[in-house]
Formats: C-alpha cells, structure tokens, sequence
C-alpha cells in the first residue's frame, strides 16, 4: 500500500511500495482511465472470458505477487502459471503493469543478473555504460584503429590506457576527445567488462572457469583444481566453460592480427566460411561472421570482396599502424593550406593553371594561428573562400586522408561520391568553375606529392581518431559548402530563367505590334482599291456625260 | 505489440499477429537425412522457394538432389496451408490448450498453457522470446524452436475446426450451420468458457495446480541427449 509513513519510529503495519508518481492514479478498489483505455478488451463486453472483474483479479493478483519480494523480478512466466486465460492478453497485462511501474519498479534490472545471462544482456550492457548520444554525422563512419596488438576495450574516461591511444595522445597535444558514440556500438559488447569473477577465491577467471551447472556459480580453473568447490557442490557438477568458447558475445577477443587475417581471408574467399575459419585459426566459423557484420565496413567487404582483389592485401598493413595526432593536425592543416593556395593561385589567374607542385609548407601568418584548434582553422578558412573552393579543399583533405590508408577510404567512398556530386553540379555552370575542374584534376596529382612528403614526416604513430574528428569536420564544411553552391546554383538558374521570359515577352509584343501594323497597312491597302475604284467611276461619268452633250471633239 | 494485419472484406483469415506458415521438413536420400522446422511468411512470392532450398542446400553442404525436393515439400505445405486461408474464421474467442513437449540441442522443454486461437494480436515469437529470457536459456536455437511448436499446434487445431465447419455446414444445410457450429466446436479443443469464467469461480488457479501450468526446462547431458536421439530415430522408422 502506498500510505504515508506517519511516525517513522514506530514499526508500521503496512510495507511501504514505491510506484512512479504518474502512476499515481492507481487505487486497489477501482479501475481507472487509463487501464480502461490500455486494455479496452476487458471492458467491450466482447467476451465473458474478459470482464472487468477478471482484470482486476488478475491485475490483483500479479501485483501482490510481485510485493511478496520486491527486490525481485517478476517474471511473465512465474504469474502465468496461476492465472487462467489466454497468454497472449495476460502478457498484455503484465506488459502494462511493467511498463507503470505498478510491478518491478524497485526489482534489480536484468542488467545486473548473473553472468549467465550475457546472450540477453547485449542492450543493457551498453546502457548501463556512459554513452555519447551525438553520433558521427552522416556519410562518416568511425571505425576503431588501435595502435597496439591488444584486444580492443571500450575506453574508460581515460583510465585504460592499454587498449588505445587516447592517453597517450593527451599527453601530446593536450587534445583529448570524447569516445564517438559509435565506436562503444559497435566493440562495446565485444568485451565483457565483467569478466567472470571466482566463487571461492574472488579473483577474475580470465582463460577458463568452471561453471556450476545447477546453479549460477563459478570458480576459476585454479580452485577447481584444488578442490575448492564451495559448499555442497561435488565435482561431477561443474561444467568447463571456456570463456573464449561458449557465449555468444563471446567475451570475443578479437586482435588486431585475428582482425586482420579476418579481413584478407574474406577478401581472398569471399563467401565461403569455412576457408575463411580455417584461415581464422581461433575463431569459429559464426565468430567470423558476426564480427564480419560488426564492422562498420564489413558488409561492404563482403560485397566487393572481388572487385577489390585490385587493391593491395598490403594496404590492410596500414590497419596496424598509427600516426600521431600532433603531426596529423599539421598535416592537414598544410594540406588545407596547400589546397587554398592553389585555389589563390588559380583564380587569380583566371584560366591558367599552374604546373608546379605545392611548394609551400608555411603559412601565412592569419591562418596558421597555432593557438586555435583545427576545427577553427578548418572554419575560418571556410569562411575566407567561396562555397566551391572549400568544398573542393574539403575534398582534397579527405582524398589525402584516404590514400593514407584504405580504411578510411572504404568509409569515405560513400562520403566522397557524395562530395564529388556536391563538387560536380557547380562545376558544369560557369566560367570560372572551369578553372575549378582544372584545379580538381590538379588535386589529384598534388595528393600523391603531399602524401609523399608528409609520409616523410609521419614518424610518429597517431590516433585515427583524430583524423576521423577532423574529416568530421571538414565533411560538415564540405556539407555546408555544398548547400551553398546548391543555393547559389539554384539562384542562378531562377535569374536566368527570368532574363529568358522577358526576352520572350519582348518579342512576343513586337510580334503583336507588326500585326498590329499588318492590319493597318491592309486596310489602308483596302481603301487605296475603294478611292481608285471610285476614281475610275467618276472618270467613265465623265466620259460618258462629255459623249452625251456631243462634245465632238475627242479629247483623250 | 504488433498491430493486426490489415483484413480483406473477408472475415479476418490470420490466426496470429504475423501470417506465418509452420514448415516442417524430413527428405532423406542417398542415406543422408535432413530434418527442419521453421516458419514461413506464404505472402513472399515462391520463387522464394526455390531461392531458399538452394541456399540451404548451399549452406549445409547438401547433395544436390535435396534443393527441388525441400521446394517440392515446401511448396506442397503452402499450398495446403493457402486451401484453408479464405475459411471461416470466426472472431468468436477460443481458448485452446498448448502443450510444449520439445528437445531442442541439450533443452529439453515441458510446457502447458492457454491460447486465444482468435486473438489477432497474439504473437508466438514474443511468448518465445519472453519464455527464452524469463527462463534464461542461452541457446538461441530454442526461441525459434518454441515458436514453431506453438505454430504447428494452432495450425493443426485451425485446420481442424475448419474442417469440421465444413462438415457441419454439408450436413446441416438450411439450418444456420454458424450458431450451431460454434457450440459444437467447443467440444473438440477449446476450453468451454462459460466453465472457466463463470462469474462466481475465480481466474486464480488453485495453488495446487500450479505444477501443471508450469514450465520446465532441463539442461541434458550428452548421453541424455544421445539416448533421446535413439530413441526417437527408432520410433520414427
């Protein structure tokens, strides 16, 4: 019951329930609104086998089971058992009461439930875990490029250091980035955070334990060993569980290597799982698949597995390595730098474009501003340059980025199909865009110079993520420059669709006018013939008058 | 919760939320046997049929003769299956007991309960996934497994009743066979309602009868589950 507590040194009678506040309106002795309206079957009339007093006996019912223990779950199944009529409406009533609040609003969330219940667990798992709710914005897809061989681990707020370099990298530039959300989605669950913890001695079974199978107890493989199985539990009782083997988020630890050896037997085998397991010494043929569909770009490797057998296995070396922040955000800023020169360059001279490869490493001083982060930068040159330039830079940035290594380009593909369609409507509309094609084309061959040079100098490993946060950036730049190329694309084409219809009402009323004339000049005409006619008359009249009269003399 | 599907000017024709065909499956051929259970969505177009039964075959690594046998069965079990569809189906409630008996890998299930057989909302993949979770049983085959069982056993009793309205209505032509036929058709397998809910007995079971509604799953050992295999292989020759 949900009564007050009036004296709270006095033992009370009535146990005390917690139900949310906006299921306040629920009473024992009646039914309301809301119950009527959430399960309008019982109260139609439509049947004798759901009449408002059953529902309320089995609302009753399923209730006070539940506040026999509080602390516990109430599940479906346990009241289904005592109550007669069809599952399907009784799941809807329990549904109802769970979704209220009215049941296992105080039970321990399924969460938290023995270890044994990891398949059911994926969701919660992440939930309970900090998450990021703005995702990567489209057409970018994070992907988790570790610079170690350990197994990945979900970061935690920079206290493990061992999976990723996020630390390390603070530590370099004093840049540290918040986990993107998709990362924890998509290895989050690969790692069980909770390994299995031993029964008996308390510390974490990591490679095997012993699972008890009539119960949820578990103890490592050293206690078993030893014969320390707790209490009342013989030794024919335990199960071997490897924790490598049987659930089926797998406490998968996938390395770097497995990944690897994954992504090339697939490439190489394509659809036949069982080479690619074989090839894939530790992991069985499912674990192959699911981590396949767990990649970001796993469905793509599975699709293009043979148009890609152009592109060098020896490209997937790159997933080991890193590159460091710092030179990174050097890099690209150069590299942006670059771009703007050229397109400096370019547009002063209209038509002619320059042979000469960027010479330029330093910056002029405005734009370098070492102070202000990348994302400024991008933002600032953004705004110094018209839409077309910057997504053009923008694009040149990402091209760069990706022929750094190929797994940004099997993000990117789909960002720069995007990009280049953004790039190539403003290229078709005028002159100067002409200079713009130029330029995209000298893009092209000032990528494969700077990624020489700044191979050179890339010594030092650097986090992907970074990069992906910069080529977040620019693709939001070059999203944006898209829209206004679009605007302006769409203006010009409005402008000149209205020159064209007052060109076309001018000749239209010219037109009109010779008409006009045409008729005039015809009836003028008309009339001329009418006078010359009558002329002609008056001229016989004449004649004829002048013959009457005897006028003998013919004068002509 | 799934809304209904959208009904022809017929009556309503699906007895559950989603219209899904139970297909059973036993081919054997050059000493290779082939069992399965699943269910099937009859709006897919059959070319579907054939598309699976390669694909299996695929998969599994089946001789080739299995792919136009596993079509040829399928596409018999829909056919039967789209002969019932179109019946009466009446929207009179029935409540019909299911019994699960089922072994699937090491599970071993034991299940009775009710079922509304016209409860257009009634959804048997989500009574499997709640009993999967509630129980916690990690073998993801079982859900599936579950929900098939409770599939086969509405159809059966579906195609039953419909059999028998059809009977009743050759015999008792003239007369308005749907009255007659509803009171009758509670003797079969529905539960009579006027028994169970009468409004002076309660909803509650009696606590002693709560052993029978209940359900028991039991995790077997591998020779448990080698001695069931025996044993069923040998009932089924």
């Amino acid at each position: 019951m949900e009564m007050p507590q009036y004296d709270p040194n006095t033992k009370p009678e009535f146990e005390l329930y917690t139900i949310p506040s906006h299921s306040s309106w629920f009473r024992w002795d009646d039914i309301h609104e809301t119950e009527r309206t959430a399960l309008k079957e019982f109260f139609d009339g439509s049947s004798i086998s759901r009449t408002p007093k059953i529902y309320k006996e089995y609302r009753d019912f399923m209730i006070n089971k539940y506040r026999e223990e509080p602390s516990r779950r109430l599940t479906f199944t346990q009241v289904r058992k005592s109550l007669v009529g069809d599952v399907s409406l009784l799941h809807k009533v329990f549904r109802f009461l769970d979704e209220w609040g009215l049941i296992n609003f105080g039970a321990v969330s399924r969460g938290d439930d023995s270890d044994n219940r990891d398949s059911s667990l994926g969701d919660t798992e992440l939930k309970n875990q900090v998450k990021i709710e703005e995702g990567a914005p489209n057409g970018v897809r994070v992907v988790a490029l570790p610079n170690s061989l350990k197994p990945i681990s979900v970061p935690n707020s920079g206290a493990d250091g061992s999976g990723n370099g996020k630390v390390a990298v603070a530590g370099e530039t004093g840049v540290k980035l918040p986990p993107l959300a998709s990362y924890s989605d998509v290895f989050g669950d690969l790692v069980k955070l909770k390994g299995f913890k031993c029964g008996s001695c308390g510390e974490q079974c990591n490679s095997g334990c012993y699972e008890y199978s009539k119960g949820s107890f578990v103890i490592c493989e050293k206690c078993f060993k030893n014969g320390n199985y707790g209490e009342d539990k013989s030794k024919d009782d335990f199960r071997f569980s490897d924790l490598g083997g049987n659930s089926l988020t797998h406490g998968a630890t996938w390395t770097e290597a497995e990944t690897l050896l994954l992504l090339e037997s697939v490439m190489r085998h394509g659809d036949n799982w069982e080479l690619v397991a074989q090839n894939v010494p530790t992991k069985s043929k499912l674990d192959c698949i699911s981590k396949l569909i767990e990649l970001p770009f796993g469905e793509f490797m599975m699709g293009s597995a043979h148009e890609m057998n152009s592109c060098p296995t020896g490209s997937l070396n790159s997933l080991k390595e890193g590159q460091s922040a710092s030179s990174e955000n050097q890099n690209d800023v150069k590299m942006e730098d670059q771009v703007h020169d050229q397109m400096n360059e370019s547009k002063q001279n209209g038509d002619a474009a320059t042979e000469e490869p960027p010479a330029k490493r330093k910056r002029i001083a405005p734009l370098s501003d070492g102070g202000s982060t990348l994302i400024k930068q991008v933002a600032h040159i953004s705004t110094m340059v018209g839409p077309h330039v910057t997504a053009a830079a923008a694009e040149a940035a990402v091209a760069a980025l990706c022929n750094e290594s190929s797994c940004p380009r099997e993000i990117f593909d789909g960002d720069e199909d995007y990009l280049a369609n953004g790039l190539s409507s403003p290229t078709m509309v005028s002159d100067p865009e002409r200079a713009l094609q130029v330029d995209a084309s000298k893009m092209e061959e000032n990528q494969s110079e700077t990624q020489d040079a700044s191979s050179e100098k890339n010594d030092v490993p650097l986090n992907l993520r970074i990069r992906t946060a910069t080529a977040t950036a620019l693709g939001a730049a070059a999203a944006n420059a898209k829209l206004l190329a679009d605007q302006e694309d769409r203006e010009i084409e409005h402008l000149v669709a209205i020159i064209i219809e007052t060109q076309m009402k001018k000749l239209h009323s010219k037109i009109n006018y010779f008409d006009d004339l045409e008729l005039i000049m015809e009836k003028e005409y008309n009339e001329m013939m009418q006078l010359k006619e009558c002329l002609v008359e008056e001229r016989i009249d004449v004649l004829e008058r002048a013959l009457k009269t005897g006028v003998s003399k013919w004068r002509s | 919760m799934k809304l209904p599907a959208t009904s022809s000017s017929k009556a309503p024709v699906k007895p559950t939320a989603d219209n899904l065909v139970p297909i059973r499956l036993d081919i054997e051929t050059e000493g290779q046997r082939y069992k399965d259970a699943f269910t099937w969505n009859p709006s897919d177009p059959d070319s579907e049929v054939v598309v699976f039964a390669k694909r299996t075959v695929r998969d599994l690594k089946l001789p080739p003769q299995f792919i136009t046998q596993i079509a040829q069965s399928i596409q018999t079990q829909l056919t039967e299956f789209r002969s019932y569809e179109g019946q009466d189906m009446y929207t009179a409630e029935k409540i019909v007991p299911i019994k699960l008996d089922l072994r699937v890998n090491h599970t071993l299930i034991k299940d009775h309960f009710l079922w509304d057989l016209n409860n257009y909302e009634s959804d048997p993949e989500e009574f499997a996934r709640t009993f999967c979770n509630d129980m916690g049983i990690e073998d993801p085959e079982v859900g599936p497994a579950v929900a098939f069982a409770i599939r086969e056993q509405l159809y059966e009793i579906a195609i039953q009743s419909v059999a028998s309205a059809r009977e009743i209505k050759i015999s008792k032509k003239g007369r308005r066979g749907a009255e007659h036929a509803i009171s009758s058709k509670g003797g079969g397998n529905a539960l009579d309602l006027m028994k169970l809910f009468r409004y002076n007995s309660s909803v509650v079971r009696k606590r002693k009868e709560w052993y029978v509604y209940e359900p028991i799953v039991d995790i077997l050992s591998n020779e448990e589950v080698d001695a069931l295999e025996a044993r069923e292989d040998r009932n089924t020759r």
